[in-house]
């Protein structure tokens, strides 16, 4: 463990776990991207000045459409809220950080390289033009063929990664480390709309996780999902939107738990029906994956399900209605303060009120018929997303004062506030009024070009606006008055009871809210130990009481930037490597017409394999809270929470991968198609991984009872049974290329769909048992150097894993040699 | 802890393994059972198979009932993007 350096020192940046640290360049991030797909929202309305101008190429065209969505979405929107979340989201609920520092750290350089990644693919013969939504075909090499096209999608995945590990670290947090008598329904309301985020992104952006990388194996290795003629393209819609409806409201939650904060400290009053706005949110989430298909009215999905989703569409409005209201009946009962920050929150409630409204219309199936693809879906999107994050420029200057103990200039923000408005509405109200524009095409009917010139007026307005931002932040920065602990008249939420800026650690003393308000209780610590007489009972098994926590990491950069150099070599692998397949695997030929990608393809996983093994044998401690709310997951230990999570997102991993299948084969017509497989071989592998799962269990048993050599022994035949389960994979995989033909792409004996879908799935979960062998290496090292006696829970977490991969095989095995 | 029990765990694996040949012999065995049998019985078998390696390997049978909860939900999930996909293209 290193000593955490100080602000002015640029190390500071690139090692610090801090969640205040982290949450401020997760901001400024975020805001970076803004510029970044602002220019290509610019170019878009340049290029809209007149129709079919020429500014940019089609293709260019297309790419500025495409990477607009696309950053905006991802790398800009979501970020925004978790750079606030992850400074305040801790704060509220009165822990020191978040449950995984490190991990949170590796989330934001995960981000802010797939970034990187994504603007490199500009230079990569080109970025990707399909969409934001990456509709199938289009998303296949076919219709774009660019090695950058790839570089896009391997960027995005990387974001998912990174949402990922974010997801189960906030999940951990709040559902672990919440302050002494802080139930959930006490918590901020800010945390709560993060917490119904983070729980429906939990499963959504492993949906996402799954149709991307679904995609980059027909990019990358060539399958042919999404190409098949066996229902592909509609296989895309429903992954896709299975994910991309509920990133609607994970957009726009943060935002939302933004403007109900700040509707509480500007009318002086609390939330008018609390329970039933923190009801709403939850409803909302569940229904959330409920409505997804109302995005595929225009496809052949049957009438009856179509009926459906336009019902839970209209139901989804419902809970929404409500927070409406609470929002409105707020200010009414309340006293308001027309401050910055409460100016963009109510820019936020109208905007959003509005582009609720013209949702309602597409969401019924005759009126989508005529919306669709026309500009009314983009001015209601953006009304919803960017409307909604309206308030998050409010959460900016709100919070401002805390993060950086110096008070903003009100005049230039109230100025930002009227520029930003009327140049949104320009830009956006034009755009309902010239709705019968066709979406992602400049050609379009003049008589609608006066629309669009206001509409691009109102554009440069728009961004321009944010300069005032910029301008009134860094000023206030230098030069503001001091803010002290709390500029707001009526808060009610922690952060505002600690120093501006608060120190590294948060609180002086243990914030409690068992007497029913905020108190800071001094526990008797005796020499550094910990208190006794509270705490769970499974805390004493913590083995490191009396250490200081660390701050300071440098692994989950250099894991990010070895995770970056593999996702550039993968990126153009497939065009610089080509295998001939022979007769043999002797006569098989591979080769290279350009070495750098598949070099960075080789090096960055191994970088990987060796940072990860520095993070994992680093002396990192985050202390547990000893004394904190629980609800529902008490005495689950974090770590092992976390891995929960982490298995309920890989559930749906591999449940896309395995619906995948069955969707595909069902449109094939199921009973035309039969296993491709011997089921001999299956059924010894499903042995080998039965076998696999009981050694990991007797490696923990063994390690409890302090028996070294069972623990050694039992690891030791679980990495021999992982490499027999490899080597039946690898002479079944070949006997199945050489013997029967049956490749990637190509099957004698039916639908070319099946070879892949048999490859890519079984492929995966492969991967995910070479991971476990690497990990069970790992272990196995450390356990012969003496680990594990006393503290034996990574041997029982990667069991969880381990367990986890063989009850995947136990569905994969009937799947694919039965059925 | 109850699941210390190395008899208990080999108790579970044997019936583990039994199970898979059980699956085996449903479609291989030379039965001749129709396929739909066939079918809904390796299902079965397969739920069976999860639940002991999930109950006792995995612990769950031990840990508080919240994170059974979890993983139902996570199937759920699953089942509905399964089930509701493939009846919009029947």
């Amino acid at each position: 463990m290193s000593e955490l350096p100080p602000t002015t020192s640029l190390r500071r940046w690139l090692v610090t776990t801090n969640h205040k640290d982290v949450g401020i360049m997760y901001t400024i991030t975020a805001l970076f991207f803004l510029i970044f797909g602002g220019v290509m929202a610019l170019l878009i309305r340049l290029q809209l000045w007149e129709p079919g101008a020429q500014i940019l190429s089609g293709l260019a065209y297309n790419e500025a459409v495409t990477a607009h969505g696309l950053v905006m979405v991802f790398w800009f929107l979501s970020p925004l809220g978790f750079g606030l979340a992850n400074y305040f989201v801790p704060l509220q609920i009165g822990a020191d950080d978040l449950a995984f520092p490190r991990l949170n750290a590796v989330s934001y350089w995960l981000y802010v390289l797939s970034g990187v990644m994504f603007a490199i693919s500009f230079f990569q013969g080109g970025t990707l033009s399909a969409g934001w939504t990456m509709y199938a075909p289009l998303n296949v090499p076919m219709y774009t063929p660019s090695i950058g096209s790839t570089g896009a999608i391997l960027a995005l995945a990387m974001f998912v990664a990174s949402t990922t590990a974010s997801t189960v670290n906030f999940l951990t947090s709040i559902h672990h480390s919440r302050a002494e008598g802080m139930g959930l329904m006490d918590m901020p309301m800010f945390t709560w709309s993060m917490l119904a985020t983070v729980w429906m992104m939990l499963f959504a952006f492993a949906a996402l996780l799954s149709v991307a990388v679904i995609l980059l194996s027909d990019r990358v290795f060539g399958s042919l999902y999404f190409s098949a003629t066996e229902g592909g393209s509609l296989l895309w819609g429903h992954l896709f939107w299975f994910f991309g409806h509920p990133e609607v409201y994970i957009v726009f939650f943060p935002a939302l738990g933004v403007m109900l904060e700040l509707f509480q400290t500007f009318s002086g009053r609390r939330l008018v029906g609390r329970k039933w706005a923190i009801i709403a949110i939850c409803l909302i989430s569940v229904q959330s994956f409920l409505v997804w298909m109302h995005h595929m009215f225009l496809t052949t999905i049957n009438l009856e399900i179509k009926t459906l989703m336009m019902a839970t569409t209209i139901g989804i409005s419902l809970p929404f209605d409500l927070l409406v209201f609470a929002l409105i009946y707020t200010l009414i009962k309340g006293r308001i303060q027309f401050t910055t920050p409460f100016l963009f929150a109510l820019g936020a409630l109208l905007l959003f009120i509005l582009g609720g409204i013209t949702g309602v219309f597409l969401g019924a199936i005759v009126l989508d018929y005529e919306f669709r693809g026309t500009y009314w879906v983009v001015a209601h999107f953006h009304y919803v997303m960017f409307g909604g994050a309206t308030a998050l420029f409010g959460g900016i200057y709100y919070w401002f004062p805390k993060v950086t103990g110096k008070m903003y200039d009100e005049f230039l923000g109230k100025v930002h506030f009227v520029v930003f408005f009327i140049g949104f509405n320009a830009v956006y109200f034009s755009m309902f009024l010239g709705w019968e524009t066709p979406r992602r095409v400049f050609e379009y009917d003049p008589a609608f070009q006066t629309f669009h010139q206001i509409g691009t007026i109102g554009a440069f307005v728009l961004g321009g606006s944010f300069f005032i931002m910029f301008y009134n932040l860094a000023k206030s920065y230098l030069y503001g008055e001091e803010a002290g602990a709390n500029p707001w008249d009526y808060t009610r939420t922690a952060e505002w009871a600690i120093p501006s800026p608060p120190p590294l650690e948060n609180w002086d003393g243990r914030p409690s809210y068992a007497s029913g308000k905020l108190e800071f209780v001094q526990d008797a610590v005796a020499d550094g130990g910990h208190a006794d007489g509270h705490g769970e009972s499974h805390l004493d098994e913590y083995p490191y009481w009396d250490k200081h926590p660390s701050h300071a990491s440098i692994w989950p950069f250099a894991f990010s930037v070895a995770t970056l150099i593999f996702m550039i070599g993968l990126s153009g692998v497939r065009d610089s490597v080509s295998l001939s397949l022979g007769e043999t695997l002797a006569t098989t030929a591979l080769s290279m017409s350009n070495p750098v990608y598949p070099v960075f393809a080789a090096v960055g996983p191994i970088l990987m394999v060796w940072t990860a093994v520095r993070w994992g044998t680093e002396d990192f401690y985050a202390p547990p809270t000893a004394i904190a709310e629980r609800w529902p997951f008490h005495g689950i230990e974090k770590v092992k929470l976390g891995m929960w999570f982490f298995l309920a997102s890989d559930v749906i991993v591999f449940g896309a991968f395995i619906s995948a299948a069955v969707f595909i084969r069902v449109n094939a017509g199921w009973m035309n198609w039969g296993p491709i497989t011997e089921p001999l071989p299956g059924l010894i592998n499903t042995f080998v991984l039965l076998t696999s799962s009981f050694t990991v269990i007797l490696a923990l048993v063994f390690a409890r009872r302090e028996n070294a050599k069972g623990l050694l022994a039992s690891l030791g035949a679980t990495i021999l049974l992982s490499f027999t389960f490899l080597g039946i994979k690898a002479w079944e995989w070949h006997h199945e290329v050489y013997d029967k033909g049956v490749t990637l792409t190509q099957n004698p004996h039916g639908d070319p769909i099946q070879a892949s879908i048999y490859y890519v799935t079984t492929g995966l979960h492969g991967f995910h048992v070479v991971i476990g062998v690497l990990i069970a290496g790992y272990l196995f090292v450390r356990a012969a150097r003496g680990y594990y006696r006393e503290d034996q829970r990574p041997l029982e977490y990667f069991g969880l894993y381990w367990h986890f991969v063989d009850i995947v095989w136990i569905f994969l095995f009937p799947l694919f040699y039965l059925f | 802890m109850a699941s210390d029990s190395i008899k208990l765990y080999s108790l579970v694996y044997a019936g583990l393994v039994g199970l898979a040949a059980l699956n085996y012999v449903l479609f291989e065995g030379g039965l001749d059972l129709a396929y739909d049998i066939s079918f809904v019985g390796t299902m079965v078998i397969a739920v069976l198979k999860t639940a002991l390696v999930v109950a006792f390997f995995m612990h769950l049978k031990w840990e508080n009932r919240s994170l059974t909860y979890l993983m139902v939900l996570a199937l759920v999930l699953t089942l509905l993007l399964m089930s509701a996909a493939t009846y919009s293209i029947t």
